[in-house]
Protein backbone atom coordinates (compact mmCIF):
# COMPACT_ATOMS: atom_id res chain seq x y z
CA UNK A 1 0.00 0.00 0.00
CA UNK A 2 1.19 3.47 -1.03
CA UNK A 3 0.57 6.16 1.47
CA UNK A 4 0.50 8.89 -1.25
CA UNK A 5 -2.53 6.76 -2.94
CA UNK A 6 -6.09 8.23 -2.51
CA UNK A 7 -7.50 5.18 -4.19
CA UNK A 8 -5.98 1.71 -4.33
CA UNK A 9 -8.39 -0.96 -6.08
CA UNK A 10 -6.25 -4.42 -5.42
CA UNK A 11 -7.10 -8.09 -7.13
CA UNK A 12 -11.01 -6.72 -7.33
CA UNK A 13 -12.89 -9.69 -8.78
CA UNK A 14 -16.96 -9.89 -9.56
CA UNK A 15 -19.11 -12.07 -11.54
CA UNK A 16 -23.00 -12.00 -11.45
CA UNK A 17 -24.06 -15.72 -11.45
CA UNK A 18 -21.66 -17.29 -14.32
CA UNK A 19 -20.71 -14.37 -15.85
CA UNK A 20 -17.52 -12.24 -14.72
CA UNK A 21 -17.77 -8.94 -15.24
CA UNK A 22 -14.33 -7.98 -13.30
CA UNK A 23 -11.21 -10.16 -13.44
CA UNK A 24 -8.17 -9.09 -10.36
CA UNK A 25 -8.52 -5.17 -11.60
CA UNK A 26 -6.37 -3.26 -10.00
CA UNK A 27 -5.89 0.21 -10.16
CA UNK A 28 -4.27 3.39 -8.08
CA UNK A 29 -4.58 6.78 -7.84
CA UNK A 30 -2.69 9.79 -6.36
CA UNK A 31 -3.37 13.53 -5.43
CA UNK A 32 -3.81 15.30 -8.24
CA UNK A 33 -4.68 12.68 -11.09
CA UNK A 34 -7.10 12.60 -12.94
CA UNK A 35 -7.07 8.99 -14.56
CA UNK A 36 -10.40 8.07 -16.93
CA UNK A 37 -12.07 4.21 -17.54
CA UNK A 38 -13.74 3.46 -20.84
CA UNK A 39 -14.97 0.66 -22.18
CA UNK A 40 -18.07 -0.91 -24.32
CA UNK A 41 -21.55 -0.91 -22.72
CA UNK A 42 -21.46 -3.54 -20.40
CA UNK A 43 -18.13 -3.88 -20.20
CA UNK A 44 -18.40 -3.48 -16.23
CA UNK A 45 -17.01 0.34 -15.64
CA UNK A 46 -20.26 1.28 -13.39
CA UNK A 47 -19.79 -1.92 -11.55
CA UNK A 48 -16.17 -1.47 -10.85
CA UNK A 49 -17.37 2.17 -9.62
CA UNK A 50 -19.84 0.93 -8.01
CA UNK A 51 -17.85 -1.10 -5.63
CA UNK A 52 -15.25 1.28 -5.50
CA UNK A 53 -18.02 3.39 -3.08
CA UNK A 54 -18.99 0.54 -1.56
CA UNK A 55 -22.77 -0.21 -3.07
CA UNK A 56 -21.67 -3.67 -3.98
CA UNK A 57 -19.68 -5.61 -2.48
CA UNK A 58 -16.53 -7.18 -4.62
CA UNK A 59 -16.26 -11.46 -4.80
CA UNK A 60 -12.93 -10.70 -4.14
CA UNK A 61 -10.09 -7.81 -3.71
CA UNK A 62 -9.85 -4.80 -1.64
CA UNK A 63 -11.03 -0.87 -2.16
CA UNK A 64 -8.78 1.45 0.11
CA UNK A 65 -10.12 5.19 0.61
CA UNK A 66 -7.98 7.25 2.40
CA UNK A 67 -9.64 10.83 1.62
CA UNK A 68 -12.96 12.35 1.44
CA UNK A 69 -14.95 10.83 -1.75
CA UNK A 70 -17.62 12.33 -3.79
CA UNK A 71 -19.49 9.90 -6.22
CA UNK A 72 -21.38 10.97 -9.38
CA UNK A 73 -23.51 8.03 -10.23
CA UNK A 74 -24.27 7.95 -14.14
CA UNK A 75 -27.90 7.54 -13.15
CA UNK A 76 -29.35 10.87 -11.38
CA UNK A 77 -29.80 10.33 -7.80
CA UNK A 78 -31.11 13.58 -7.15
CA UNK A 79 -34.48 14.35 -5.06
CA UNK A 80 -37.23 15.39 -8.17
CA UNK A 81 -39.68 16.50 -5.92
CA UNK A 82 -37.44 18.56 -3.78
CA UNK A 83 -36.17 22.37 -5.25
CA UNK A 84 -32.64 22.47 -6.33
CA UNK A 85 -31.83 24.28 -3.05
CA UNK A 86 -33.56 21.62 -1.31
CA UNK A 87 -31.06 19.17 -2.44
CA UNK A 88 -27.99 21.09 -1.37
CA UNK A 89 -29.40 21.10 1.47
CA UNK A 90 -30.07 17.65 2.27
CA UNK A 91 -26.79 16.64 0.95
CA UNK A 92 -25.16 18.89 2.76
CA UNK A 93 -26.59 17.66 6.22
CA UNK A 94 -25.59 14.31 4.88
CA UNK A 95 -22.05 15.50 4.59
CA UNK A 96 -21.77 17.21 7.75
CA UNK A 97 -21.65 20.88 6.40
CA UNK A 98 -22.24 24.04 8.44
CA UNK A 99 -25.91 25.74 8.16
CA UNK A 100 -24.69 29.47 7.66
CA UNK A 101 -23.29 31.59 5.47
CA UNK A 102 -19.56 30.96 6.55
CA UNK A 103 -16.97 29.65 3.93
CA UNK A 104 -17.40 26.09 4.13
CA UNK A 105 -21.18 26.10 4.62
CA UNK A 106 -23.59 24.12 2.42
CA UNK A 107 -24.92 27.67 1.47
CA UNK A 108 -21.89 29.37 0.84
CA UNK A 109 -20.91 26.37 -1.34
CA UNK A 110 -24.03 26.14 -2.80
CA UNK A 111 -23.80 29.73 -4.41
CA UNK A 112 -20.60 29.22 -5.51
CA UNK A 113 -21.56 25.84 -8.05
CA UNK A 114 -24.54 27.59 -9.31
CA UNK A 115 -22.99 30.34 -10.39
CA UNK A 116 -19.72 28.27 -11.43
CA UNK A 117 -22.26 26.30 -13.36
CA UNK A 118 -24.65 28.91 -14.11
CA UNK A 119 -27.93 27.49 -13.12
CA UNK A 120 -28.41 29.48 -10.11
CA UNK A 121 -31.79 31.36 -12.00
CA UNK A 122 -33.49 27.61 -11.13
CA UNK A 123 -32.33 27.50 -7.33
CA UNK A 124 -35.70 27.43 -6.31
CA UNK A 125 -37.22 25.40 -9.15
CA UNK A 126 -38.72 21.89 -8.37
CA UNK A 127 -36.15 19.35 -9.89
CA UNK A 128 -39.07 17.92 -11.75
CA UNK A 129 -39.49 20.91 -13.97
CA UNK A 130 -35.65 21.06 -15.03
CA UNK A 131 -34.02 20.34 -18.01
CA UNK A 132 -31.46 17.06 -18.29
CA UNK A 133 -28.69 18.99 -18.37
CA UNK A 134 -29.99 21.33 -15.42
CA UNK A 135 -30.52 18.22 -13.32
CA UNK A 136 -27.08 16.75 -14.39
CA UNK A 137 -25.37 19.52 -13.39
CA UNK A 138 -27.21 19.26 -10.44
CA UNK A 139 -26.08 15.56 -9.87
CA UNK A 140 -22.49 16.78 -10.36
CA UNK A 141 -22.93 19.52 -7.76
CA UNK A 142 -23.84 17.33 -4.87
CA UNK A 143 -20.74 15.11 -5.71
CA UNK A 144 -18.61 17.85 -5.15
CA UNK A 145 -19.99 19.91 -2.58
CA UNK A 146 -17.93 18.94 0.55
CA UNK A 147 -15.11 19.33 -1.82
CA UNK A 148 -13.43 16.00 -1.70
CA UNK A 149 -10.38 15.05 -2.15
CA UNK A 150 -11.37 11.54 -4.33
CA UNK A 151 -13.86 12.26 -6.80
CA UNK A 152 -15.48 9.17 -8.85
CA UNK A 153 -17.35 10.33 -11.71
CA UNK A 154 -19.77 7.97 -13.85
CA UNK A 155 -20.56 9.49 -17.06
CA UNK A 156 -20.25 13.07 -15.47
CA UNK A 157 -20.58 14.75 -18.97
CA UNK A 158 -23.00 13.03 -20.90
CA UNK A 159 -26.02 15.46 -20.38
CA UNK A 160 -23.96 18.76 -20.66
CA UNK A 161 -23.70 21.73 -23.25
CA UNK A 162 -20.34 22.66 -24.63
CA UNK A 163 -19.97 25.64 -22.54
CA UNK A 164 -20.82 23.45 -19.32
CA UNK A 165 -17.93 20.85 -20.54
CA UNK A 166 -15.75 23.94 -20.56
CA UNK A 167 -16.36 24.71 -17.02
CA UNK A 168 -16.50 21.02 -15.73
CA UNK A 169 -12.89 20.49 -16.86
CA UNK A 170 -11.91 23.76 -15.59
CA UNK A 171 -13.03 22.88 -12.15
CA UNK A 172 -11.86 19.29 -12.43
CA UNK A 173 -8.08 21.26 -13.36
CA UNK A 174 -8.42 23.24 -9.98
CA UNK A 175 -9.40 20.30 -8.12
CA UNK A 176 -6.50 18.32 -9.70
CA UNK A 177 -4.14 21.54 -8.75
CA UNK A 178 -5.90 21.00 -4.90
CA UNK A 179 -4.45 17.93 -4.91
CA UNK A 180 -7.83 15.97 -5.58
CA UNK A 181 -7.19 12.42 -7.54
CA UNK A 182 -10.33 12.08 -10.17
CA UNK A 183 -11.64 8.86 -11.48
CA UNK A 184 -13.79 9.46 -14.62
CA UNK A 185 -15.86 6.70 -16.60
CA UNK A 186 -17.09 7.44 -20.03
CA UNK A 187 -17.77 5.44 -22.67
CA UNK A 188 -15.82 7.59 -24.65
CA UNK A 189 -12.31 9.56 -23.86
CA UNK A 190 -12.67 12.57 -25.81
CA UNK A 191 -9.60 14.40 -24.60
CA UNK A 192 -6.77 12.16 -23.80
CA UNK A 193 -4.16 15.33 -22.82
CA UNK A 194 -6.58 15.83 -19.74
CA UNK A 195 -6.00 12.99 -18.30
CA UNK A 196 -2.85 11.79 -16.56
CA UNK A 197 -3.76 8.33 -17.74
CA UNK A 198 -6.60 6.17 -19.19
CA UNK A 199 -7.65 2.40 -19.10
CA UNK A 200 -10.00 0.50 -21.35
CA UNK A 201 -11.74 -2.25 -19.69
CA UNK A 202 -12.29 -5.12 -21.67
CA UNK A 203 -13.33 -8.55 -21.14
CA UNK A 204 -12.91 -8.01 -17.02
CA UNK A 205 -9.59 -6.68 -17.18
CA UNK A 206 -8.29 -3.27 -16.97
CA UNK A 207 -5.16 -2.13 -19.62
CA UNK A 208 -3.40 0.48 -20.38
CA UNK A 209 -5.94 2.17 -23.48
CA UNK B 1 -29.20 9.07 15.78
CA UNK B 2 -27.88 13.18 14.87
CA UNK B 3 -30.67 14.97 15.12
CA UNK B 4 -29.46 17.29 12.74
CA UNK B 5 -30.00 14.45 10.18
CA UNK B 6 -33.46 13.45 11.58
CA UNK B 7 -34.96 16.78 11.52
CA UNK B 8 -33.54 17.37 7.96
CA UNK B 9 -35.31 14.23 6.77
CA UNK B 10 -38.29 14.88 8.13
CA UNK B 11 -38.79 18.62 6.82
CA UNK B 12 -37.73 17.10 2.96
CA UNK B 13 -40.15 14.17 3.51
CA UNK B 14 -42.88 16.69 5.03
CA UNK B 15 -42.16 19.10 2.13
CA UNK B 16 -41.94 16.28 -0.89
CA UNK B 17 -45.40 14.75 0.87
CA UNK B 18 -47.25 17.78 0.84
CA UNK B 19 -46.41 18.46 -2.54
CA UNK B 20 -48.54 16.03 -3.91
CA UNK B 21 -51.62 17.66 -3.27
CA UNK B 22 -54.14 15.41 -5.10
CA UNK B 23 -53.27 12.48 -2.45
CA UNK B 24 -52.77 14.66 0.39
CA UNK B 25 -56.31 15.40 -0.21
CA UNK B 26 -57.50 11.65 -0.94
CA UNK B 27 -56.67 11.42 2.82
CA UNK B 28 -59.52 13.60 3.74
CA UNK B 29 -62.00 12.17 1.38
CA UNK B 30 -61.54 8.64 1.02
CA UNK B 31 -62.37 8.31 4.73
CA UNK B 32 -65.47 10.87 4.06
CA UNK B 33 -67.00 8.24 1.49
CA UNK B 34 -66.37 5.31 3.33
CA UNK B 35 -68.44 6.77 6.35
CA UNK B 36 -71.03 7.86 4.10
CA UNK B 37 -71.21 4.75 1.84
CA UNK B 38 -72.04 3.30 5.58
CA UNK B 39 -74.56 5.51 6.93
CA UNK B 40 -76.30 4.88 3.77
CA UNK B 41 -76.57 1.19 4.08
CA UNK B 42 -76.89 0.38 7.64
CA UNK B 43 -79.83 0.90 9.51
CA UNK B 44 -80.02 1.37 13.74
CA UNK B 45 -81.04 -2.35 13.63
CA UNK B 46 -79.50 -4.17 16.90
CA UNK B 47 -76.98 -6.21 16.68
CA UNK B 48 -75.37 -8.81 19.19
CA UNK B 49 -71.34 -9.86 19.18
CA UNK B 50 -68.99 -10.87 21.69
CA UNK B 51 -65.63 -8.53 22.19
CA UNK B 52 -62.80 -10.95 22.58
CA UNK B 53 -61.02 -9.05 24.67
CA UNK B 54 -63.47 -8.35 27.40
CA UNK B 55 -65.20 -12.02 28.14
CA UNK B 56 -66.06 -14.90 25.45
CA UNK B 57 -69.30 -15.01 27.21
CA UNK B 58 -70.61 -11.23 27.21
CA UNK B 59 -72.51 -10.18 24.41
CA UNK B 60 -72.63 -6.81 23.75
CA UNK B 61 -75.83 -5.08 21.81
CA UNK B 62 -75.72 -2.34 19.57
CA UNK B 63 -76.91 -0.38 16.65
CA UNK B 64 -75.32 -2.06 13.84
CA UNK B 65 -74.51 1.88 12.17
CA UNK B 66 -72.83 2.60 15.09
CA UNK B 67 -70.54 -0.97 15.18
CA UNK B 68 -69.95 -0.47 11.29
CA UNK B 69 -69.20 2.96 11.34
CA UNK B 70 -66.50 2.48 14.40
CA UNK B 71 -65.14 -0.75 12.36
CA UNK B 72 -65.22 1.30 8.13
CA UNK B 73 -63.36 4.23 10.58
CA UNK B 74 -60.29 2.11 11.76
CA UNK B 75 -60.07 -0.04 8.32
CA UNK B 76 -59.72 3.93 6.57
CA UNK B 77 -56.88 4.69 8.74
CA UNK B 78 -55.40 1.27 8.59
CA UNK B 79 -55.11 1.42 5.04
CA UNK B 80 -54.01 4.64 4.62
CA UNK B 81 -51.47 4.54 6.55
CA UNK B 82 -49.93 1.25 5.64
CA UNK B 83 -50.08 2.71 1.73
CA UNK B 84 -48.39 5.66 2.53
CA UNK B 85 -45.86 4.17 4.59
CA UNK B 86 -45.23 1.84 1.66
CA UNK B 87 -44.70 4.72 -0.39
CA UNK B 88 -42.25 6.80 1.73
CA UNK B 89 -40.27 3.49 2.00
CA UNK B 90 -40.00 2.45 -1.63
CA UNK B 91 -39.63 5.79 -2.96
CA UNK B 92 -36.50 7.20 -3.76
CA UNK B 93 -34.22 3.90 -2.80
CA UNK B 94 -31.40 5.16 -4.84
CA UNK B 95 -31.65 8.65 -4.16
CA UNK B 96 -31.38 7.39 -0.36
CA UNK B 97 -28.35 4.72 -0.84
CA UNK B 98 -26.73 8.16 -1.99
CA UNK B 99 -27.55 9.77 1.28
CA UNK B 100 -25.90 6.69 3.02
CA UNK B 101 -23.06 7.46 0.85
CA UNK B 102 -23.26 10.83 1.86
CA UNK B 103 -23.17 10.33 5.87
CA UNK B 104 -26.60 9.64 7.31
CA UNK B 105 -27.22 6.33 8.67
CA UNK B 106 -29.79 3.82 7.23
CA UNK B 107 -32.13 4.35 10.69
CA UNK B 108 -31.88 8.62 10.02
CA UNK B 109 -33.26 8.28 6.80
CA UNK B 110 -36.47 5.70 8.08
CA UNK B 111 -36.94 7.23 11.44
CA UNK B 112 -37.73 10.67 9.65
CA UNK B 113 -40.04 9.12 7.11
CA UNK B 114 -41.32 7.53 10.36
CA UNK B 115 -41.91 10.92 11.85
CA UNK B 116 -43.38 12.49 8.96
CA UNK B 117 -45.70 8.98 9.21
CA UNK B 118 -46.78 9.51 12.70
CA UNK B 119 -47.95 13.08 11.93
CA UNK B 120 -50.32 11.77 8.97
CA UNK B 121 -50.92 9.08 11.63
CA UNK B 122 -51.98 11.36 14.07
CA UNK B 123 -53.88 14.01 11.42
CA UNK B 124 -55.80 11.05 10.06
CA UNK B 125 -56.71 9.16 13.05
CA UNK B 126 -57.76 12.68 14.65
CA UNK B 127 -60.01 13.22 11.23
CA UNK B 128 -61.70 10.44 10.95
CA UNK B 129 -62.33 10.18 14.27
CA UNK B 130 -63.88 13.46 15.01
CA UNK B 131 -66.07 12.95 12.12
CA UNK B 132 -67.81 10.18 14.52
CA UNK B 133 -69.38 12.25 16.67
CA UNK B 134 -71.32 13.78 13.94
CA UNK B 135 -73.10 10.19 13.30
CA UNK B 136 -73.00 8.71 16.83
CA UNK B 137 -71.99 9.15 20.39
CA UNK B 138 -68.95 6.95 21.53
CA UNK B 139 -68.90 5.93 24.98
CA UNK B 140 -65.41 7.10 25.48
CA UNK B 141 -64.37 9.73 22.66
CA UNK B 142 -61.24 9.98 23.37
CA UNK B 143 -60.10 6.29 23.33
CA UNK B 144 -61.64 5.69 20.14
CA UNK B 145 -59.49 8.22 18.84
CA UNK B 146 -56.86 6.19 20.50
CA UNK B 147 -57.54 3.26 18.63
CA UNK B 148 -58.04 4.70 15.17
CA UNK B 149 -54.33 5.87 15.63
CA UNK B 150 -53.06 2.85 17.05
CA UNK B 151 -54.42 1.19 14.31
CA UNK B 152 -52.67 3.63 12.13
CA UNK B 153 -49.69 2.90 14.31
CA UNK B 154 -49.67 -0.57 13.81
CA UNK B 155 -50.78 -0.70 9.62
CA UNK B 156 -47.97 2.13 9.17
CA UNK B 157 -45.22 -0.06 10.50
CA UNK B 158 -46.71 -3.08 8.55
CA UNK B 159 -46.34 -0.88 5.10
CA UNK B 160 -42.88 -0.07 6.47
CA UNK B 161 -41.90 -3.50 6.68
CA UNK B 162 -43.77 -4.62 3.32
CA UNK B 163 -41.86 -1.58 1.65
CA UNK B 164 -38.40 -2.57 2.88
CA UNK B 165 -38.84 -6.31 2.34
CA UNK B 166 -40.19 -5.45 -1.50
CA UNK B 167 -38.48 -3.07 -3.97
CA UNK B 168 -41.13 -3.05 -6.47
CA UNK B 169 -44.47 -1.31 -6.23
CA UNK B 170 -46.79 -4.32 -7.19
CA UNK B 171 -45.52 -6.74 -4.88
CA UNK B 172 -46.14 -4.16 -2.32
CA UNK B 173 -49.41 -3.16 -2.79
CA UNK B 174 -50.68 -6.60 -3.51
CA UNK B 175 -49.33 -7.71 0.32
CA UNK B 176 -51.11 -4.70 1.55
CA UNK B 177 -54.44 -4.92 0.30
CA UNK B 178 -54.48 -8.57 0.84
CA UNK B 179 -53.67 -8.36 4.10
CA UNK B 180 -55.89 -5.19 4.81
CA UNK B 181 -58.94 -6.82 2.77
CA UNK B 182 -58.77 -10.48 5.26
CA UNK B 183 -58.08 -8.31 8.62
CA UNK B 184 -58.95 -4.89 8.91
CA UNK B 185 -61.70 -4.98 6.15
CA UNK B 186 -63.23 -8.21 7.45
CA UNK B 187 -61.98 -10.51 10.11
CA UNK B 188 -61.86 -8.15 13.18
CA UNK B 189 -65.11 -6.61 12.43
CA UNK B 190 -66.79 -8.34 15.45
CA UNK B 191 -69.65 -9.94 13.76
CA UNK B 192 -67.18 -12.22 11.90
CA UNK B 193 -65.12 -12.57 14.73
CA UNK B 194 -68.07 -13.65 16.97
CA UNK B 195 -68.68 -16.48 15.37
CA UNK B 196 -65.05 -18.01 13.72
CA UNK B 197 -64.13 -20.90 14.32
CA UNK B 198 -60.15 -20.49 14.71
CA UNK B 199 -59.98 -17.58 16.64
CA UNK B 200 -56.63 -17.78 17.20
CA UNK B 201 -55.39 -16.45 13.58
CA UNK B 202 -57.57 -13.25 13.64
CA UNK B 203 -55.96 -12.33 17.21
CA UNK B 204 -52.48 -12.87 15.66
CA UNK B 205 -53.57 -10.45 12.54
CA UNK B 206 -52.18 -6.74 12.99
CA UNK B 207 -55.59 -5.40 13.13
CA UNK B 208 -57.13 -7.17 15.76
CA UNK B 209 -55.64 -4.96 19.53
CA UNK B 210 -56.67 -1.85 17.32
CA UNK B 211 -59.89 -2.90 16.56
CA UNK B 212 -60.47 -4.08 20.08
CA UNK B 213 -58.88 -0.89 22.06
CA UNK B 214 -61.44 1.10 19.49
CA UNK B 215 -64.78 -1.40 20.01
CA UNK B 216 -64.44 -1.63 23.75
CA UNK B 217 -63.36 2.10 24.32
CA UNK B 218 -66.74 2.93 21.99
CA UNK B 219 -69.19 0.57 23.57
CA UNK B 220 -68.07 -0.55 26.74
CA UNK B 221 -66.11 0.68 29.89
CA UNK B 222 -64.01 -2.22 30.01
CA UNK B 223 -60.03 -1.53 30.37
CA UNK B 224 -58.23 -0.56 27.56
CA UNK B 225 -55.11 -1.20 29.11
CA UNK B 226 -53.94 -4.78 27.17
CA UNK B 227 -54.98 -4.27 23.62
CA UNK B 228 -53.51 -0.20 23.72
CA UNK B 229 -50.47 -1.96 24.97
CA UNK B 230 -51.19 -4.97 22.21
CA UNK B 231 -51.17 -2.19 19.51
CA UNK B 232 -47.97 -0.40 20.63
CA UNK B 233 -45.92 -3.94 21.05
CA UNK B 234 -47.31 -5.67 17.36
CA UNK B 235 -46.25 -1.98 15.73
CA UNK B 236 -42.93 -1.55 17.21
CA UNK B 237 -41.99 -4.96 16.21
CA UNK B 238 -43.05 -4.08 12.89
CA UNK B 239 -41.02 -1.03 12.73
CA UNK B 240 -37.66 -2.89 14.22
CA UNK B 241 -38.21 -5.04 11.80
CA UNK B 242 -38.26 -2.69 8.78
CA UNK B 243 -35.73 -1.27 10.22
CA UNK B 244 -33.31 -4.04 10.07
CA UNK B 245 -34.43 -4.92 6.60
CA UNK B 246 -34.14 -1.43 5.66
CA UNK B 247 -30.65 -0.44 6.94
CA UNK B 248 -29.36 -4.58 5.52
CA UNK B 249 -30.66 -3.16 1.69
CA UNK B 250 -29.25 -0.10 2.03
CA UNK B 251 -25.59 -1.09 3.57
CA UNK B 252 -22.49 0.69 2.46
CA UNK B 253 -19.08 -0.82 2.80
CA UNK B 254 -17.34 1.81 4.08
Amino acid sequence: MNPENVLEVLHVAKSFGRHPVLKNVTLCIQPGQIVGITGENGAGKSTLLKIIVGWISPDSGQVIKKVATGYCPQDLSIFETLTIEENFAYFGAAYGLGNGNLPGSWKAKKEWLLKRFRFETYEKTLVSHLSGGTKQKLNFSLAVLHSPLLLILDEPYSGFDWETYVHFWDYAEEMKSNGAGILIVSHFVYDRSKFDAVFELKGGILQCA
Amino acid sequence: MRLRHFQTGWIMTAKELLRHRIAFLLFFIIPTLFYAVIFLVTTHRQIAFKLASISESAFLTVSQRNEALIFIGLAAVGILTSFLALNLTQKHAVENRRLVLCGFHTSEILLSKFGVLLCVIVGVGCYVGAMLPLLFSPRRFPLVLAGFMMGGYVYGCYGMLIGAIFKRELEGILFIVLLANFDVGWLQNPIYYAEAQNKAIIRYLPGYFPSQLSMVSAFTGHSIVQPLLGSLAYGTVLLIGAMLIFGWRMRIRK
